[in-house]
């Protein structure tokens, strides 16, 4: 395969990559591994760069209508980005001792989770009771409703969120991915903090939580350029393709249709990991 | 006050993004036309002895001197560079924004995301 060629496709599957993760809210980088991995047979170690290029991209694209909107707590994001970045750098220092058949297991592990948070039902809090913790740090805050009002909300269980948060940030710095399963897990779960506010702040983070790591490992060489060129242009195309789109779809089907792919792509990772298919 | 934050947060994310994917597409489009018929380098195996030892690619004075000579593929690196800046410039304005605010906790908070940010690039490896 030539070089144009290989450009030519991984730009329309980064494309596709970009897309889907945006109308799913699963991020770039969920799509980018297995594209690289399984498609191509590259090594983990570059596609793990490509993912953290990728989720750079998609969280700075789609995040800044977000925030500008506001709907992203900033207070809440800062804070919890102390656990994931401290988790991040802690990921990218263990990544160099895991061969490519652990990582597939690990990354197998994460989808299934994130393919079974789709069927989830998701309810809103209301009226929850803050913990003085989360007074203290001044975490509470306001967003605004479709009738234009803006509606106050608490939060407690800092500590529970703020562990989770680390775990989420280490396998972000060993994936690349966002990891947003578990940051959702943290903020919705624990934290009780509402739901378009937790996937929105998720999203804010993820930039910030790649970088982390994404320092590290440009300078061990994982991010090569002929693989971060067509994957930053095409993720950040299909995202903001994804964002429009989001306006007029009704994408709860597709996300239960997404989960099941989810599901067949992490049994053939972990299949692949247990019998040695990676190690080329 | 805070209003004002979240439209220059949006802003500086969107910018950020729109630059490194400019200077990345320059790169990659003089890489494709100088090796866009060439082979697709190896890259079925990943080895951190070789990998880091290309300098051009891997070191900012590296790419920075690749760029000055004309490589696409320092270009692209770059552009990854001003990607990864990014959100690093974010959180720079923020810690503005709250030592404005004199909110001495958040200023505090978001000093120590920038330090683990700045500490782990220059640790390196």
């Amino acid at each position: 395969m030539t070089i144009l060629t290989f450009t030519l496709i991984m730009l329309l599957a980064a494309y596709a990559a970009g897309l889907l993760g945006s109308l799913t809210g699963l991020g770039g980088g969920v799509v980018v591994i297995p594209v690289l991995t399984l498609c191509f047979g590259i090594d983990f170690h570059y596609a793990v760069g490509a993912a953290l290029v990728a989720s750079i991209a998609t969280s700075s694209g789609s995040g800044s209508a977000y925030v500008k909107e506001g709907i992203t707590n900033i207070r809440l994001g800062m804070f919890l980005e102390i656990a994931t970045s401290i988790g991040a750098v802690l990921g990218a220092a263990v990544a160099i001792y895991l061969n490519n058949s652990v990582i597939a297991i690990i990354f197998g592990c994460v989808l299934i989770l994130t393919g079974s948070m789709q069927f989830v039902k998701k309810e809103d809090h209301s009226g929850v009771k803050g913990s003085e913790t989360a007074r203290r740090l001044k975490l509470f805050g306001s967003w605004p409703q479709p009738d234009g009002t803006k509606q106050d909300y608490e939060l407690r269980n800092v500590a529970g969120g703020f562990s989770v948060m680390t775990i989420a940030g280490m396998l972000s710095g060993i994936l690349g991915i966002g990891s947003g399963v578990l940051k959702v897990i943290a903020m919705d779960n624990l934290m009780k903090v509402p739901f378009k506010v937790s996937t929105t702040t998720s999203n804010f983070m993820i930039g910030v939580t790649a970088c982390a790591s994404a320092v590290v490992y440009l300078q061990r060489g994982n991010i090569v350029p002929s693989i971060a060129f067509p994957v930053m242009i095409g993720v950040l195309g299909g995202a903001l393709t994804g964002a429009r789109l989001l306006k007029y779809l009704n994408v709860s089907l597709l996300r239960k249709i997404f989960a099941f792919a989810v599901f067949a792509v992490a049994a053939n990772m972990i299949y692949m990991g247990f019998t040695g298919g990676f190690e080329h | 006050m805070k209003h004002d934050l979240q439209q220059i947060i949006g802003n500086t994310l969107r910018w950020g993004v729109t630059i490194a994917c400019t200077i990345a597409a320059i790169g990659g489009i003089i890489y494709l036309v100088r090796h866009g018929g060439e082979p697709m380098p190896d890259y079925t195996t990943f080895d951190y002895a070789k990998a880091s030892a290309e300098t051009d690619y891997t070191t900012l004075d590296g790419i920075w001197h690749g760029v000055l000579g004309g490589s696409g593929r320092s270009m692209i690196q770059m552009g990854v560079i001003a990607l990864l800046l990014t959100p690093i410039t974010r959180v720079v304005l923020s810690l503005f924004d709250f030592l404005q605010e004199r909110d001495w906790l958040y200023s505090a908070i978001t000093a120590v995301v920038l330090a683990i940010i700045i500490s782990n690039s220059i640790g390196g490896f």
